[in-house]
């Protein structure tokens, strides 16, 4: 059998940043290292970093990643939507500090929200987790285009309709109705 | 005090602010909104799980060989922080100002976000009954009540509230009585004053 499939049947990004919280775990470092890393990677060159750079601000993020672990919440957001806001705050924190075209957002720690302690929560956010996946999954191509490169690639909406050649407000509107419908699916949680 | 908040940052605000393409004005004139509305940062935490999913889904891009090693070494001497309940502040982040006077009833302090694209950030402390003048934009104006309260066409805006103005508004903004308002503003270009004494005062009013 091979160990390293079932690792990978197994990877559960949830617990290994709670055993990091819990007992410094470089093994579970390691693992979510080398999931996010090269992801975060490509995220940071989609935002116009180079391939050197956007290696260090992968680094940089996975070692927020390992400095923050313990801010983690099961209860309050996914593995990757938390790895995802952490990767964001370290494009706008080294952009805005090398002064790319604007200035941009200071980093800063999400507020804890105590009636979100439930352990119905947990089962929530895994399930909004899947919801967000599977909703995806059914977008128009032309819609999650303008969602990838608003909120993985980082471009304004006009920076968008420039790319694409389609009027801003059609940028606009397509990404309102992509989060209509996440919003929509989500809302049958609730 | 949450229960209390009735205008929030419209739902492509809150995404371009997941999406971290705000700039640094705006997106801290919504962090503090954010820091006061649950809901707010719920809807935040949506458009984060959209970002997770494409990030979970993205092609990787190969690390370098030893790259596993270097971020072993970087963690090395790097503690886990204790989980931190209490509640940052954004503007813990900026330098403040003095209040320094601009018109009558009207303070005004800077908030050190540095200036770019003609945006500035900054604090604003009226008296109960300041009837600001009526202006329009010739950018952006996004406010957040911290204290005390205003009002103006579209309501009454109270601590948390978010006013997300452009240059297609007129303002005629009027504290409410009780206590002195306190907003964070981030304003871009220049407030035109309609009336004429209103521009006759208007280089009195240094905003």
């Amino acid at each position: 059998m091979n160990v390293y499939c079932d690792v990978m049947v197994e990877f559960d990004p949830a617990r290994l940043i709670t055993r990091i919280a819990a007992t410094q775990d470089r093994e579970a470092f390691a693992a979510m290292f080398a999931f996010y890393a090269p992801r975060v990677k490509a995220m940071m060159m989609r935002r116009g970093a180079s391939a050197d750079r956007a290696e260090d601000l992968a680094q940089e993020t996975l070692l927020r990643l390992w400095r923050k672990a313990g801010q983690f919440d099961p209860a309050r957001a996914s593995a990757s939507a938390w790895v995802y806001a952490i990767a964001r705050n370290v494009s706008v924190d080294i952009i805005r500090r090398e002064g790319r075209a604007a200035v941009w957002l200071e980093e800063q720690d999400e507020p804890d929200d105590e009636d979100l302690n439930e352990p119905e929560q947990h089962l929530l956010i895994a399930e909004r987790e899947g919801l967000v996946r599977s909703t995806m999954a059914t977008l128009p191509e032309e819609q999650i285009r303008v969602i990838r490169l608003s909120f993985f690639d980082g471009l304004a909406h006009s920076e968008i309709a420039e790319l694409l050649g389609i009027p801003l407000g059609t940028v606009k509107s397509r990404i309102r109705l992509a989060l209509q419908r996440l919003r929509d699916r989500l809302g049958e949680l609730q | 005090m949450n229960d209390h908040i009735t205008h929030h940052p419209s739902e492509e605000t809150l995404a371009l602010y997941a999406a971290g393409t705000l700039d640094q004005a705006r997106a801290l004139i919504v962090s503090m909104h954010l820091a006061r509305c649950p809901a707010c940062r719920e809807e935040v935490a949506r458009f984060e799980a959209v970002g997770g999913a494409l990030l979970e889904q993205a092609p990787a891009v190969a690390m370098k060989a030893d790259a596993l090693e270097v971020a072993l070494r970087l963690i090395e001497n790097e503690r886990v922080l204790p989980a931190d309940t209490a509640q940052a502040d954004p503007l813990d982040d900026y330098a403040l100002g003095p209040w320094r006077w601009v018109g009558p009833g009207v303070r005004q302090r800077s908030v050190s976000v540095p200036e770019a694209d003609g945006i500035k950030v900054f604090m604003l402390k009226a008296a109960p009954g300041t009837r600001l003048p009526h202006h329009k934009h010739s950018g952006y104006e996004w406010t957040c009540v911290l204290e005390g309260a205003f009002e103006h066409a579209f309501g009454r805006y109270g601590p948390g509230d978010f006013d997300e103005a452009d240059e297609t508004m007129e303002h005629k903004p009027t504290v409410c009585e009780g206590e002195p308002c306190i907003c964070i503003v981030a304003l871009q270009g220049n407030i035109r004053l309609q009336s004429r004494l209103g521009r006759l005062l208007q280089p009195l009013i240094r905003l």
